[in-house]
């Protein structure tokens, strides 16, 4: 009983801390997939130092051969800057590898959880509830 | 001249009660909200911190429809669809919105005036001091409203009307009528809070109490915000979409 009553306040505390959480995030990131990530492995055309949201322009090559554009959103760029980001921080013609929360709607996007820059630094977006969002095995997007 | 001397201390004593008692706290600088659903350092529960946000206590027809829209919109964000708000229009919170931030706030105190800005959407409120609040009809509506306020001992008591009935907090219906009571005050040198009253004669059956807790940031600097480059938009079904190709 004793087990379950506590079972019960912690799902209640998750709850309350996600539905507060995502009524704070500057937009909902619910129209991103929270049950499976990606990994997108390609050279930043842009990386856009703007609010409400950064983000990376990145060219990867897909299966067919074709480089293809994928468009990675990051958190307000205050957040980013308050967790050590800059705006250099990452550089147009730089490989980097990205692990995303893709959108819902598998359009050419997603939400950037972790981006690892080309010198092997990682760099983390201060995502809200980023708990919320699983970390599936390495799937690389191709 | 031991009269004198006498004369002379219980005046300068005199003039320091003055002195102390006409000045207020030093609430000048930046603060982050604590507390649950708080961003960034403030993320999580401090046991120091008011609790949660009540429900608002409307009238049975506003809260009907009120529990509604809640609901319908956790449905759509349950669909991955969520309904779009203010922000995604680039606009800011407003009263009383702006004062749970959720990014960090400062506080200016000058002649007559405190200034209180939140980063988010460089959003600002001006409380002038000592001055009668102005009649419902001689304030057109804005976003932050008209705010009036004074020291009372070591609590800034602050009066607003004139907020927008598009600006709204949680979803909560209001009317023009709208007044928002505030009692400001450090509770620990580094703590503030800001208790809040929501009156509305038209939609809430009783005031709207809640307090915000704040942390002091030593060395914090507000940054810039501006809503820039948004590719969120709201479809024409009301939805929250992304606009892509760039």
């Amino acid at each position: 009983m004793a087990f379950r009553m506590t079972r019960q306040t912690v799902a209640l505390a998750v709850l309350l801390v996600i539905g507060t959480a995502s009524a704070l995030a500057h937009h909902s990131f619910a129209v991103f997939d929270h049950t499976q990530t990606f990994t997108v492995t390609g050279t930043v055309t842009k990386f856009q130092w703007t609010n409400p949201h950064g983000f990376i322009e990145l060219d990867y090559t897909g299966a067919d051969g074709k480089v293809k554009q994928y468009s990675i959103e990051l958190t307000s760029i205050n957040m980013l800057t308050r967790s050590g980001w800059r705006s250099n921080s990452v550089k147009a013609g730089e490989k980097v590898k990205a692990i995303v929360a893709p959108l819902l709607s598998r359009e050419p996007a997603g939400l950037l959880l972790e981006v690892t820059l080309s010198d092997g630094r990682k760099l983390v977006s201060p995502v809200p509830a980023a708990d919320t969002f699983k970390r599936t095995p390495e799937q690389e997007l191709k | 001249m031991a009269l004198k001397i006498s004369v002379g201390l219980v005046l300068i004593l005199a003039f320091a009660g003055i002195v102390f008692a006409q000045t207020p706290p030093d609430i000048t600088g930046s603060w982050e909200r604590v507390g649950p659903g708080a961003l960034g350092r403030g993320q999580g529960t401090d046991p120091r911190t008011p609790p949660p946000v009540p429900p608002p206590p409307l009238k049975p027809e506003f809260l009907k429809q009120w529990q509604a829209r809640q609901q319908a919109a956790r449905e759509a964000t349950a669909k991955g669809q969520p309904v779009g708000i203010n922000w995604v229009h680039c606009l800011p919170d407003g009263m009383p919105g702006m004062m749970q931030g959720p990014f960090p706030m400062e506080i200016l105190q000058s002649k007559g005036q405190v200034t209180i800005i939140q980063e988010s959407f460089t959003q600002v409120r001006r409380v002038l001091l000592d001055r009668p609040q102005k009649a419902l009809d001689d304030v057109d509506p804005t976003f932050y409203g008209n705010s009036v306020g004074s020291w009372e001992k070591d609590t800034l008591v602050v009066d607003t009307i004139g907020i927008k009935e598009s600006v709204v907090y949680q979803n909560v219906p209001h009317s023009a009528q709208m007044r928002i009571k505030e009692r400001i005050r450090l509770v620990a040198p580094d703590t503030l809070w800001d208790e809040l009253t929501i009156e509305d004669p038209v939609t809430l059956e009783k005031p709207w109490t809640f307090t915000f807790a704040y942390r002091r940031m030593k060395d914090y600097t507000l940054l810039e915000y501006i809503c820039e480059d948004n590719r969120e938009y709201i479809d024409e079904k009301g939805l929250q979409k992304m606009r892509l190709g760039k």
